[in-house]
């Protein structure tokens, strides 16, 4: 009774309170393992080398008075089209209380775990997603650190695409099996149904069967199909993993994808910072810029989220000491996000750290609200509930309700107002 | 047998017939049934050949002999008590990875001793120490939440199904203090006895009255209660989850909910076992062989399909292609890197997973609920099975179908050693004159009628349950 209850009232706010649906769907872009903000999103080049390390310059933007790191010239031509959130803040430096901080909104120490936001967002699209794919897809492997699927379970969990998108041949679990052709699926379809018995064997699972047989050789196979990209478009997204994982969730927002994780990793670098970030940050810088643009050239950026960030940031000050040598830290008192498009505005920077960042000086913004106004632009109520096994409705973000955890909604940086009753 | 099987499902999942139990089932419907029930492992086709060749008429029981004592079979049992007790290195237990190895061999030692259930719940609830050197104290260190509250809680949910506590039990569980040492990761679970409380009488839901005593470990008066076999409750708990663990429905369903109006099933059956478990004073072992050789366990028709387990789907395919998933922890410190062919039900650590394990719905042990194992097959495990490139490279590197392959001179031969490999029994004639057809009519060479084959029954219903 008291679920039923909860539940006319969580789907009342929904109704009346005016969270029209901004965005359709989200492209996660996560850093897995932390990266460093002060060589990305919040340069720090007056600092000396003890901060800076071997990064002392900075790329200026085309907008007036914002910078970034120096190894990001591509992003930089382009900061009208993204904001920068500089005063994350969740002040846990192990990976998986900051990963779980980051994808879920929840501070961590609770008695319940909650799911991912990726998953959140999966059920309560149950019954209006209708397209063919899965409703939250990772491009290639969600991390599984802890239980995504939190106490919603398992079926609002990632679809893992598994294989090589920069192959030349990209092998999607389940879909893309370059050994087996339609007739052979066909012949070993029919055998099964002969094995089994046709008046005999499980209808529901023999519809589900062919449910599949439909989604394996129907349009899905073609999202995945790189080759129908121009070889300009693939190499404009750079041929690595990440470059070609962005260029995979692009197809699959196209597709009406509402959730995509790009999840790309390497980014713990306690060791090696300097000579890995040589690589690493022109292979984002060409992905993720090419994302944004593409998104944007196609008309898909304003109802497309994107985020970049990982589950912390790494200590402004570098290691120079044994064993490290030029190393950066984990870091969750202070780090960046990137996000763009689907109702968050360009060229802002929202948030700021202090002289070394070390702190944050300005605006903390904690990961609840973050993923809050995405849920917001999702038209999901940041303040609803879900359902849990035994403990009945439970707010969808608790951390939201409690202002020592919650610093607001991102309103500076949305296109949408706030409303009064918030004010 | 497979039309036995398929009339069984057919019969059980979707037209809910009532069963009949008194038809024995066949050997090799008993042998796999056995097998994945006790050890979460298929037979091996050796296996098969001797106890369906064995004339001995007490086989069946000698077999649940074998296998309740067998390591596969302890460890199954290990990985029973993982699950509810949520053993895991990283977040939300948090134990980390010598707290979780200490712990699961801890239960092993349990299990391989048969120690009562009573005093293995003593064990956990009156446990102190270091989480290295007394492993037991893991129980208190798993919690995210570390309140009496929390740990009474749990201890109600875990021992007497009980979901909603509304007493003071908890005072009992007050004392529990925790301390870090010099050593990587290891800490201290110890009791503050000198703990002053303004009442030292609890009242529980049943009208107990505890009286608890000025400097002395109050979990002790608890837990004295708990266990006692007076308090029958304690006992039809673990006696109607181990019929849970066999048969997939407690005779109370959920097994982790007595909430009053949730009424047994079966009374007098739940009675029988009850009394049985308290007159054996608490013999897990016997009660797991009584439940096995119950009517309704040998049965032809009385035991309800259930899909396999997540680990035990995965294990099964590595064991019948011969080719296994490596597991490593690379995080956190120590790394964990598990030696090769180690089978998913042996991880002992909720932490460590695979992207098959999850798909499969691996439990992740964020919670002691029985019904965090979710067993019902969705379209995306089918579309694995069906078309996942990764099955499909295992089945066609296969080393074990290869030599079947080589020392098949027909399709007979091939298709018999295959059916035998995968789904635990012999073919039919009707499936022999199928699979020729089916060589026949495509013109396929051996060797890829014999992955067809392999792909098939991996895909099928029958091998896919435990029935």
């Amino acid at each position: 009774m008291r679920r039923v209850f909860l539940t006319i009232i969580a789907l009342a706010t929904i109704c009346f309170s005016g969270y029209a649906q901004r965005a359709k769907s989200v492209i996660l872009v996560y850093l897995d393992g932390g990266p460093a903000q002060t060589d990305t999103f919040d340069p720090k080049p007056e600092m000396g080398r003890n901060y800076h390390g071997n990064f002392k310059g900075v790329c200026k933007t085309n907008v007036e008075g914002i910078e970034i790191g120096e190894k990001l010239p591509l992003l930089a031509g382009m900061a009208d089209k993204y904001s920068l959130i500089r005063s994350l803040t969740h002040g846990s430096n192990a990976h998986e209380t900051g990963h779980y901080a980051m994808i879920t909104g929840d501070t961590s120490g609770g008695a319940v775990v909650y799911p991912s936001f990726g998953a959140v967002i999966s059920y309560m699209k149950r019954d209006t997603y209708k397209g063919i794919l899965p409703c939250y897809i990772s491009v290639t492997s969600a991390n599984s650190r802890f239980n995504e699927g939190g106490f919603l379970g398992n079926q609002y969990k990632s679809f893992d695409t598994g294989g090589k998108p920069e192959s030349s041949e990209y092998e999607v679990e389940g879909i893309v099996n370059k050994h087996i052709d339609r007739q052979r699926m066909d012949s070993r379809m029919a055998l099964l149904d002969d094995f089994e018995g046709k008046e005999q064997g499980d209808k529901s699972i023999d519809s589900l069967r062919k449910v599949n047989m439909e989604f394996i050789w129907g349009d899905s196979r073609e999202v995945f199909n790189l080759k129908n990209e121009p070889d300009s478009v693939r190499q404009r997204y750079g041929k690595s993993r990440l470059g070609q994982s962005c260029l995979v969730a692009r197809r699959l927002v196209e597709a009406g994808v509402p959730f995509v994780n790009v999840r790309t990793t390497g980014w713990d670098t306690h060791k090696k910072h300097f000579s890995k970030m040589n690589t690493m940050l022109p292979d984002l810088d060409r992905a993720l810029s090419a994302l944004i643009a593409d998104l944007d050239s196609r008309g898909l950026l304003d109802s497309t989220i994107i985020l970049c960030g990982g589950e912390f940031g790494r200590s402004p000050k570098v290691l120079w000491e044994a064993p490290w040598n030029g190393g950066r830290a984990h870091f969750g008192a202070a780090f960046s996000y990137l996000v763009a498009g689907g109702g968050f505005q360009g060229g802002k920077v929202l948030g700021a750290t202090d002289k070394t960042g070390e702190k944050v000086a300005q605006r903390p913004v904690s990961p609840c609200d973050l993923i809050g106004t995405v849920y917001l632009l999702m038209g999901i109520d940041p303040y609803g509930t879900l359902p849990h096994v035994s403990e009945g409705e439970l707010p969808i973000l608790p951390s939201l309700l409690d202002s020592k955890k919650s610093h607001g909604l991102l309103y500076e940086i949305i296109d949408v107002k706030k409303p009064d009753h918030e004010k | 047998m497979k039309r036995a099987f398929l009339l069984v499902f057919v019969c059980l999942i979707f037209s809910k017939v009532k069963a009949d139990s008194s038809v024995k089932c066949p050997d090799e419907v008993f042998l796999r049934r056995a097998y994945l029930t006790v050890t979460g492992a298929l037979p091996t086709p050796p296996q098969c050949v001797e106890f369906l060749d064995d004339n001995n008429p007490n086989k069946r029981e000698q077999l649940i002999d074998h296998l309740i004592t067998s390591e596969l079979g302890l460890k199954y049992m290990q990985m029973r008590w993982g699950d509810i007790l949520r053993i895991k290195s990283e977040f939300p237990s948090n134990l980390w990875p010598n707290g979780v190895q200490a712990y699961n061999r801890w239960i092993y030692e349990q299990l391989m001793n048969n120690v009562p259930y009573d005093k293995m719940v003593r064990g956990l609830l009156l446990s102190a120490g270091s989480n290295f050197r007394a492993p037991a104290a893991n129980f208190y260190r798993g919690f995210q939440k570390r309140s009496a509250k929390n740990f009474y809680d749990n201890i109600n949910l875990l021992f007497l199904g009980n979901r909603e506590c509304t007493d003071n039990g908890h005072i009992c569980f007050s004392q529990i203090k925790f301390k870090s040492t010099k050593e990587w990761k290891e800490e201290i679970v110890y009791l503050d006895i000198h703990k002053r409380v303004p009442q030292l009488e609890v009242e529980l839901d049943d009208t107990t009255i505890l009286k608890l005593r000025a400097d002395s470990d109050w979990r002790e008066t608890y837990v004295n209660w708990l266990t006692s076999s007076d308090n029958r409750r304690f006992a039809e708990v673990m006696a109607n989850r181990m019929w849970f663990w066999v048969f997939g429905r407690g005779i109370v369903h959920e097994p982790d909910d007595w909430r009053y109006d949730n009424k047994p099933s079966n009374p007098e059956l739940l009675n029988e076992l009850t009394d049985y478990f308290i007159a054996s004073k608490f013999d897990m072992r016997a009660l797991l062989k009584r439940i096995l050789m119950s009517e309704q366990f040998n049965s032809a028709d009385g035991f309800t399909p259930q899909r396999l387990p997540a680990e035990v789907i995965v294990d099964a395919i590595a064991s019948v292609t011969g080719i296994w998933s490596t597991y490593t922890s690379r995080v956190p410190e120590p790394f964990t890197v598990y030696p090769p062919r180690t089978r998913s039900t042996h991880l002992g650590d909720a932490t460590v997973s695979s992207s098959e394990l999850e798909l499969f719905g691996k439990v992740s042990r964020d919670v002691s609920l029985e019904s965090q194992r979710n067993n019902s097959i969705t379209s995306r495990q089918l579309l694995y099975l069906m078309n996942s490139s990764v099955l499909e490279s295992r089945i066609r590197k296969s080393p074990i179908l290869q030599r079947i392959y080589v020392n098949s001179a027909n399709i007979e031969q091939l298709a018999s050693s295959i059916t035998l490999l995968v789904l635990s029994r012999r073919a039919t004639k009707q499936e022999v004159a199928m699979y020729s057809d089916y060589m026949a009519k495509n013109n396929l060479p051996l060797i890829e009628v014999a992955i067809d084959i392999m792909w098939m029954q991996i895909n099928s219903n029958e091998f896919l349950y435990n029935h």
